[in-house]
């Protein structure tokens, strides 16, 4: 047999914590409504394309390669990016470089969005610190598939 | 080796016993103990000038090397003792120390000797600061093949291929000690139709073959053993493909055909024909069913062959040995000629039947023969007479199977254009889109060798069978499931599994 | 006549206005008092012009939305039962509003005219007929949708509602037992007076076992979350599977008319409906002697402003209700009813008999 007794405190604890929120929150909107700033607001959410979000150093957003000295992505096209990935969304296609020094250089580098799930193995592997997440870009919605493959080594 | 002495010897406290003149590390290596090296190989003479397999000998007061010790009887070998391993390390260590960090960028990556024994053996933290060599990075020494000074270990396998296997001894080594660096004489390239194997031979990614380089990465690549069919030699043969990943649409399925060993017949090397042999494959494939020449999209083909069994059953029982003819060709395994035997000679009772195939090129004495097919003795062993079809032939045929396009290579278009028009009923079952394609009622796209399995007979006689290596395309089968469907369709049972 | 007919008319018209607007208000109710409770906003980016309005837009747009979204049904479902099943839903609903007094008569061009559309003297069993016949809107969508889901979803929402009329059946007996009456004006009148000369007399205070009864019994009438074993939103598959734009808008909007029918009949029943305490037809009467007077006009503001301030809080009272426990599970349902709510509401009755007869 359920205890009754303990079930209706529950019930009534559910209702209790509930209808604080509702109330407290309910305060601190009414209080901003009629100019009274309080440091608490009414809300934890962020009011996301007009205010936005500090990301964090380590946060990992859309990829970019980073540039040479003269522009060109530093990538050498080892592919180990695209042997890591979980997600196979990596396409690198190679040739060979006019200068003998950097020797092999991306003639394509597609990362494919809907695909990728940002896990940031890419980054760690790359030998050469080329492929980085850090541009703060979030905003990777697309209207098209054709849209989410991103050439990274043309800017 | 029944008849040559043997010796027996320890090596790492297991009893090995060896034929008698061989080397430790042979004898190590079929005991089943791995002694690592560079420059040994075993189709040369051993020239001991890596240093890394040495090994430590009972008895001797100093380290020796593997490569070049040959086994005695009683001899107690150590490949595992630390002084062996700290060798090992010190010799890993002056190899690297002048070898640059291009693992990357290198296509030897994942197959490179150097990388695998440092792996194994080596692994301790470069302790080397001081500027290293900068050398060419970009010499192209000829046929195809690219050589990167920095990365040479100079273990001298390339100099002594070309001197030793081909005779031609394009490559040598130049300048001494830190500046010793290998090269091609004055301005004559390597120019040999088995450069190609230098590429295989290199432990390194000194040597690697334009055709390849960039490409793709080598643990991308699954490695299946095929037979070359590109002429009656049968070198063993390695297809080296990727299917699907890492590019979605990659441009090669096979990206590069290697040597196969098979010591009775092509040792270690193929020729660069065979290594072409990946555009023989990829190449030139049709992309479906043609009917007059054009595709047909979506038509199975074993819909399209009942066309085929209709017009056969088409001609009355007695008329067939005068009014149907056969071309086949000596790409065909084995296996297939004997269902087509059973098929068209004890089957459909025909005698028309003939062989047509690509011309014939020049024997270089080496491995390359002169017969440009793989299988002309198996053709003979089936019991088949190869030879050419007149036009006549053809001409007075209702119904005209032709296996391969062959034909193109011994009659000009336009005489086959007007002989064919003769003909009712004409089918081509061809690997390779071509010019035939558009003569023809039908034109089945098939497989090539190496997307089947079976057996082919050599130049000597050597039977090899080989399993598929790759996955036919889409809508290509091989010789033998024609055959086989087609004798379904007849009514005939050739004793084989029904495919149908 | 004709001046009866007209003011019937307006009447119905009035009625119906004031549900449909509290219903679509209460759309965006849900969403901001959800969204308060659990620190959020909630929507508000609707606007008009660049207005937003703390997203009281959001019903409009959603309405809109709604409306021009494609009528679809599925090929194998049963078209004119497909669209006849959300009407079935929503018109018994909306109907049992007629019967709800809103507040006292009034006088105008010398006139009495009760703030109610009809004064049925069977009001109670008019109400909880059309509540039970809207177990046929969902019975029709699950079997015109031809979707096994669909059918069973429909056929556990029937049972449920079919055992809680019980309950709720049960629990109005009590009621009736102390106000001998079925109408419900006749119901509100009665709680105009005093208990004890200084509680209202209002159902809650004469039946508190009978309010509990009938709020969870109601609450389960509406199909809302701890009860919503019919449509089970995205976990179990619902009566509505196959429903679509505005056919669903309608579903939807049912369910907040409900919400709103049980506020307006636990006001009525058991909250004095728009009686507000101590006001009289000539004004406020304390029960320690002092008093206000109120102009007539007043009065009657002052009551239909009670009956709306009453329906208001019970509906916020059943989304708090909504948003703060999870669903139950199917035989926990079936429990709570057959097990717990009709042995109550037959102790309620047995209970109200003994102190009746021993007055």
């Amino acid at each position: 047999m359920i205890n009754a007794w303990k079930v209706l405190r529950e019930i009534a604890r559910g209702a209790a914590i509930t209808s604080r929120h509702f109330f407290v929150n309910m305060t601190f909107h009414t209080l901003r409504l009629f100019g009274v700033k309080t440091k608490r607001r009414g809300a934890v959410t962020i009011q996301y394309p007009e205010v936005r979000k500090e990301l964090s150093p380590r946060h990992r957003s859309l990829h970019r390669l980073r540039p040479r000295e003269d522009g060109r992505p530093s990538c050498v096209a080892c592919m180990l990016c695209v042997t890591v990935c979980p997600s196979e969304c990596i396409t690198v296609e190679a040739a060979e470089d006019p200068d003998p020094e950097v020797q092999k250089a991306p003639t394509r580098f597609i990362v494919d969005l809907s695909r990728c799930c940002f896990c940031g193995f890419c980054v760690e592997a790359c030998p050469v610190d080329a492929i980085r997440m850090d541009t703060g870009e979030i905003r990777l919605a697309a209207t098209e598939r054709s849209a989410l493959e991103r050439p990274l080594d043309k800017p | 080796m029944s008849g040559t002495k043997t010796v027996a010897l320890t090596i790492d406290g297991r009893a090995v016993t060896a034929p008698e003149g061989a080397n430790i590390l042979r004898a190590a290596e079929q005991a089943g103990i791995d002694i690592p090296h560079f420059c040994y190989h075993p189709a040369f003479a051993a020239e001991g000038n890596c240093r890394m397999c040495l090994v430590e000998i009972e008895g001797l007061p100093k380290l020796e090397l593997a490569c070049s010790t040959p086994v005695r009887e009683g001899l107690v070998v150590r490949t595992a003792t630390p002084r062996v391993e700290q060798a090992r390390r010190d010799v890993l260590e002056f190899l690297l120390a002048d070898h640059p960090l291009d693992c990357p960028v290198c296509d030897k990556a994942g197959e490179c000797q150097l990388q695998d024994h440092y792996d194994r053996y080596g692994r301790f933290p470069g302790r080397f600061v001081e500027a290293k060599q900068k050398k060419d990075k970009l010499v192209r020494i000829g046929r195809g093949l690219v050589l990167d000074r920095e990365r040479c270990i100079l273990c001298a396998r390339c100099v002594r291929f070309l001197r030793n296997v081909t005779g031609t001894g394009e490559l040598g080594v130049f300048e001494r000690g830190a500046r010793a660096e290998i090269g091609i004489f004055e301005d004559v390239p390597v120019d040999n139709a088995y450069a190609g194997n230098l590429v295989d031979i290199c432990p390194v990614g000194a040597i690697t073959a334009e055709d390849f380089r960039f490409q793709t990465r080598a643990w991308f690549l699954a490695r299946k053993p095929s037979v070359c069919p590109l002429c009656s030699r049968g070198c063993a043969i390695v297809v080296e493909s990727v299917t699907g990943y890492p590019l979605p649409e990659a441009k090669r399925r096979v990206y590069r055909v290697t040597a196969g060993q098979n010591p009775a017949v092509n040792g270690y090397w193929i020729c660069d024909l065979g290594r072409a042999g990946r555009h023989d494959i990829d190449e030139g494939r049709p992309a479906g069913l043609l009917r007059k020449g054009v595709a047909v999209d979506g038509e199975p083909w074993q819909k399209a062959l009942a066309e085929v069994t209709a017009a056969i059953k088409a001609v009355p029982g007695s008329d067939r040995p005068a009014r149907i003819a056969v071309v086949l060709n000596a790409r065909l395994t084995c296996e297939e000629l004997a269902r087509a035997k059973a098929l068209f000679v004890t089957g459909l009772g025909l005698d028309r039947i003939s062989f047509a195939d690509r011309t014939p090129g020049t024997a270089d004495g080496l491995l390359v023969t002169a017969e440009r097919v793989p299988n002309s003795r198996g053709a003979f062993a089936a019991g088949f007479d190869p030879r050419l079809p007149t036009i006549e032939e053809l001409t007075g045929a209702t119904v005209l199977l032709v296996f391969g396009s062959g034909l193109a290579a011994h009659f000009s278009e336009e005489a086959l254009g007007r002989a064919l028009a003769a003909v009712p009923s004409k089918f081509l079952f061809a690997a390779h889109a071509g010019p035939l394609d558009r003569l023809f009622d039908l034109a089945f796209p098939l497989a090539v060798p190496a997307e089947k399995s079976g057996t082919y007979i050599n130049v000597g006689g050597v039977r090899q069978s080989f399993e598929r290596a790759l996955s036919p395309p889409a809508g290509a089968v091989p010789e033998g499931e024609i055959l086989t469907c087609l004798a379904h369709g007849l009514g005939l049972n050739l004793g084989d599994f029904d495919v149908c | 006549m004709f001046a009866d007919v007209l003011i019937i008319l307006v009447k119905v018209v009035l009625t119906l206005m004031w549900t449909l607007l509290l219903a679509l208000f209460l759309t965006w109710v849900e969403r901001k008092e959800s969204a308060v409770m659990q620190d959020r906003i909630g929507a508000n980016r609707a606007s008009v012009f660049g207005l937003r309005l703390f997203g009281l837009f959001q019903p409009f747009a959603d309405a809109i939305k709604m409306l021009f979204k494609e009528d679809f049904a599925p090929s194998f479902a049963q078209r004119t039962l497909h669209w006849l099943a959300p009407t079935f839903s929503f018109f018994f609903v909306a109907v049992t509003m007629v019967a709800v007094p809103f507040g006292d008569t009034v006088r105008l061009f010398g006139r009495r005219i009760p703030l109610q559309v009809v004064d049925l003297n069977a009001a109670l069993l008019f109400v909880l007929a059309m509540l039970s016949l809207g177990i046929y809107g969902i019975l029709v969508s699950g079997w015109a949708s031809s979707n096994r889901f669909a059918l069973i979803g429909s056929l556990r929402g029937a049972a449920q509602l079919i055992s809680y009329e019980v309950a709720l059946g049960l629990s109005l007996v009590g009621l009736v037992m102390v106000f001998p009456s079925l109408s419900l004006a006749r119901i509100v009148e009665f709680q105009g007076g005093l208990l004890f000369g200084v509680l209202p007399k209002w159902g809650i205070f004469l039946q508190p076992l009978g309010f509990v009864v009938f709020y969870l019994a109601g609450m389960a009438e509406t199909k809302r979350v701890p009860f919503d074993m019919p449509e089970g939103e995205s976990e179990i598959i619902g009566f509505y599977t196959e429903y679509g734009g505005l056919k669903f808008g309608l579903f939807m909007f049912t369910d907040f008319l409900e919400v709103i029918v049980l506020s307006a009949l636990a006001t009525t029943l058991f909250f004095g409906g728009w009686q507000v305490p101590w006001l009289g037809d000539g004004g406020f009467a304390f029960p320690w002697g002092a008093g206000i007077k109120v102009a007539p006009w007043g009065v009657t503001v002052l009551r239909v402003l009670s009956f709306n301030l009453k329906v208001l809080f019970f509906c916020w009272l059943q989304i708090l209700t909504r948003w703060t426990y999870p669903r139950f599970r199917y035989d926990q349902v079936m429990d709570l009813g057959w097990k717990v709510l009709v042995p109550l509401g037959a102790v309620n009755i047995l209970a109200t008999g003994l102190v009746l007869a021993a007055r």
